[in-house]
């Protein structure tokens, strides 16, 4: 329990460690993973969501689009991480092509999922009504589809967050993981505290994502009873 | 013979650079004289306890997770507890929550099994319960009708009708847990990571980081596929549907 | 403080978490020991074949040796045990038992009974001591008479030393006339210094280098591992380094003089359990001393190329410098 004592201290401290000025602060830390994890969650989002909501549209692809999260989470982070940069030299380039190559799997999985999943009988009434293919995507699908594609872009949201403490291990500095990865500098009080921040972190992103994700599902869906029997795609985690 | 003086006559150094490879000394981007001298003595046993950690996660972690869904499936309201504990743990980040367990447990190889189980819990709960669920009630009906037990009927109808669910559970759970055991290295010496970060540690050394973080993808695909092939030999009739 | 000797590469990525696992978990290793001990195992064997050395060793209570997670560490710990097992004693090897403050608590919790350390690691890190020593004997001493206070002791030092240092092409060293780091004085900002990111805030560090020499250069961040690219690329003109990195073999950098000790002193030596001793008997800190007093800068740059760069493994390099010392 001590080590727990000593950790809130740290935190307390807003990261500072006696004898070593100049170390970053834990706020500073949490804003650069958020910041370092956002480019990539977005960049992830423009190309996997059209991908996967137009193979859902027209219903094809399946086998890729759901195979594609399975290999997507073989993916350990760390090798990711450790490949890219045998090739390429590590820098934020490389950390967000690993946070894009772990977060856009899930993005189209679910989001090929969720226009995939649309009703059939409502999409022909859609085309009995004379709408367009766009007009159907637009104001049929996607409507309804949002509420799962979000769930994909919070999995891969919390992906990310994990993956780019992890980035720390394979040498890129600019996130809490940092403070993990350098016991050197800040003894294990700095690491069980930075490590209770990054949970903290995760936690808020999934939580403050569960919010929005709710506020964007229409209330139909939130009233209809949950379909059965069918596998949900599990959401995964990184390493 | 050493002579007593050695020191003061300075060390004797041997000319490591006659067994070096150029491949190697360059970093060049892969170097197989280097895979075929180190596969035993370094690849080889990282790989077994890569395995080793993984295999023991996954089958702790569906004794509990199938204890936990079967209880939830008889008692309903256990199911959200459950789902919001296990989502909780599942969320904690992977360096994070191995920090965390050092601090009660210690940088050992339990700490690494708890993380590794604890991120397989809601995968296999939630798939085990929705394969006992999806289960229609007519055929639990019908094996009532032929006069089994509750325990019979969860025995011989209902878990093998949610085989498919539990094994698609079950391949998310390895795949993951795989991807999972290379952080394990950051609290204890064991796995994939150990070479990985051997290989960051030295330039990086581009043959070991392929290697290594190859090999552990490359576990996680043949497992996956291993599963999908176990899955058809125990469900014939399900061929046609796989997750 | 100097991080680095406590876990080099844990400032580039890793944890010296990496190696709090081991620290403790040594018992448990059902996967981590195995290829450790046979390597040693293996090495006791082949010795024995050559049938030089006699075995006063033989019968004495079996030990365990840890090491620090970085090559040096690897090197250094396969060094002490070989030479040990060729001796006759019983050594099981655990390598990348963590850093400083881990392994010193692996030793104090009977987990092992001795280890490589830096002596300077030692005094900072271990003993928390803020007071820099005044010379490489002065801080011996004061590990030792800090380790005898707590059950362990220090054995004989090696010649080399690893601290950081100051290294510059010799194209510009020989423009600037640079000798020691007090020449660098006149450059002023007008030159480039290179360092990992805490090497701007350590005492032996920028810090240091201000308050001692009155040096006062412009800091640039560089990583760890691209210290060199970056002064053969002429990003900077100055980098922080170790003296013991293979790259300085050859002639290709110029390593400055550092007559006021700003990077302390970081000679090796075992750390041993005073009870072990003790049970050993008087051959087994006589072997270890033979050991140390082979390990010259040149001989452990060497050593380090070989496991680091050539990426031999630091048992065969090790056993390869004993046969060639007649240690073996």
């Amino acid at each position: 329990m001590h080590e727990f004592i000593e950790a809130f201290k740290f935190i307390a401290h807003n990261g500072a460690v006696a004898g070593r000025p100049g170390l970053p602060t834990l706020t500073h830390l949490a804003l650069e993973t958020l910041r370092v994890g956002a480019i990539g969650v977005a960049i992830s989002i423009v190309i996997a969501v059209p991908i996967g909501v137009w193979l859902g549209h027209v219903h094809r692809g399946s086998f890729v689009a759901i195979n594609l999260g399975n290999i997507g989470r073989a993916l350990p982070s760390l090798a990711v991480l450790a490949i890219g940069d045998a090739f390429l030299g590590l820098g934020l380039t490389v950390v967000e092509l690993a946070l894009v190559i772990l977060a856009v799997p899930p993005i189209i999985t679910n989001s090929y999922l969720a226009v995939d999943g649309v009703d059939r009988d409502l999409v022909d009434a859609a085309k009995g009504m004379g709408m367009s293919e766009g007009e159907i995507l637009r104001r049929v699908e996607l409507p309804l589809a949002v509420p799962l594609i979000f769930a994909g872009i919070r999995t891969a949201a919390v992906f990310v967050v994990s993956t780019t403490t992890i980035a720390s291990l394979a040498g890129f500095s600019g996130s809490l993981g940092d403070v993990i990865a350098n016991e050197t500098s800040y003894h294990f009080s700095g690491v069980l505290g930075a490590a209770i921040c990054v949970a903290a972190l995760a936690l808020a992103v999934e939580g403050a994502l569960t919010l929005v994700q709710r506020a964007l599902t229409p209330r139909g869906l939130l009233l209809a009873e949950p379909r059965r029997g069918r596998v949900r795609v599990a959401d995964a985690m990184p390493a | 013979m050493a002579s007593v003086s050695l020191a003061a006559a300075g060390p004797v150094i041997p000319d490591y650079s006659a067994q070096s490879s150029s491949c190697v000394v360059h970093n060049h981007l892969f170097c197989t004289d280097w895979i075929s001298h180190n596969f035993s003595p370094i690849l080889w046993p990282a790989l077994r306890q890569h395995i080793l950690l993984a295999l023991a996660a996954v089958a702790i972690g569906f004794a509990i997770s199938m204890a936990l869904a079967l209880a939830a499936h008889r008692y309903r309201r256990l199911e959200r507890p459950t789902i919001l504990v296990t989502t909780f743990l599942y969320t904690i980040p992977s360096l994070a929550l191995f920090e965390l367990l050092v601090a009660p447990v210690g940088p050992n190889v339990f700490s690494a099994e708890i993380a590794l189980v604890s991120y397989t819990l809601l995968i296999l709960f939630r798939n085990i319960l929705t394969g006992l669920r999806a289960v229609p009630a007519e055929v639990l009906d019908a094996a009532e009708g032929m006069g089994m037990s509750r325990r019979q009927a969860l025995w011989r109808v209902e878990l093998p009708l949610a085989l498919p669910a539990i094994v698609a559970g079950l391949r998310i759970a390895v795949v993951t847990i795989i991807a999972l055991a290379t952080i394990v290295y950051t609290i204890y010496d064991a796995g994939l990571g150990v070479p990985i970060h051997t290989a960051l540690g030295e330039g990086p050394f581009k043959t070991e980081l392929i290697a290594a973080g190859g090999l552990a993808i490359l576990l996680a695909l043949l497992s996956d596929a291993l599963l999908v092939g176990v899955q058809r030999l125990l469900t014939p009739w399900a061929r046609t549907r796989a997750s | 403080m100097t991080g680095r000797r406590m876990g080099r590469r844990s400032n580039v990525m890793v944890s010296a978490t990496a190696a709090l696992a081991l620290a403790l978990a040594v018992g448990l290793a059902a996967c981590g020991s195995s290829s450790s001990s046979s390597s040693s195992s293996s090495t006791s064997s082949s010795t024995a074949a050559g049938g030089s050395s006699s075995t006063p060793g033989a019968g004495k209570p079996p030990i365990t040796l840890g090491d620090k997670n970085f090559a040096e560490e690897n090197i250094l710990g396969a060094l002490y045990a070989q030479a040990l097992e060729a001796k006759g004693f019983k050594v099981t090897l655990k390598d990348n038992v963590g850093s400083s403050e881990i392994i010193y608590k692996a030793l104090s919790t009977g987990r092992i009974d001795m280890y490589p350390e830096y002596t300077g690691v030692l005094l900072s890190a271990v003993a928390e001591q803020k007071t820099n020593p005044t010379s490489a004997e002065a801080a011996a001493q004061e590990a030792k008479t800090f380790l005898e206070k707590h059950g362990s002791t220090l054995l004989d030092t090696t010649p080399f030393y690893d601290s950081d240092a100051l290294a510059t092409l010799p194209s510009f060293a020989t423009k600037n006339n640079l000798k020691s780091i007090a020449d660098l004085k006149p450059l002023g900002k007008k030159a480039m210094l290179g360092g990992a990111p805490e090497f701007a805030t350590r005492q032996e560090g920028v810090l240091g280098l201000k308050s001692e020499y009155g040096v006062d250069l412009t800091f640039k961040p560089i990583a760890i591992e691209l210290a060199y690219k970056a002064l053969e690329s002429g990003q900077v003109d100055v980098q922080d380094v170790f003296t013991t990195d293979a790259q300085l073999l050859g002639g290709k950098f110029k390593v400055l003089e550092d007559p006021k000790h700003v990077f302390g002193f970081q000679n090796v030596a075992p750390v041993v359990k005073q009870s072990v001793l003790a049970a050993e008997g008087p051959a087994f800190a006589e072997t270890l001393n033979k050991v140390s007093a082979l390990l010259t800068i040149q001989a452990i740059q060497q050593m380090n190329k070989a496991v680091s760069i050539d990426k031999q493994s630091a048992a065969t390099v090790a056993k390869q410098f004993l046969a060639a010392n007649g240690l073996g």
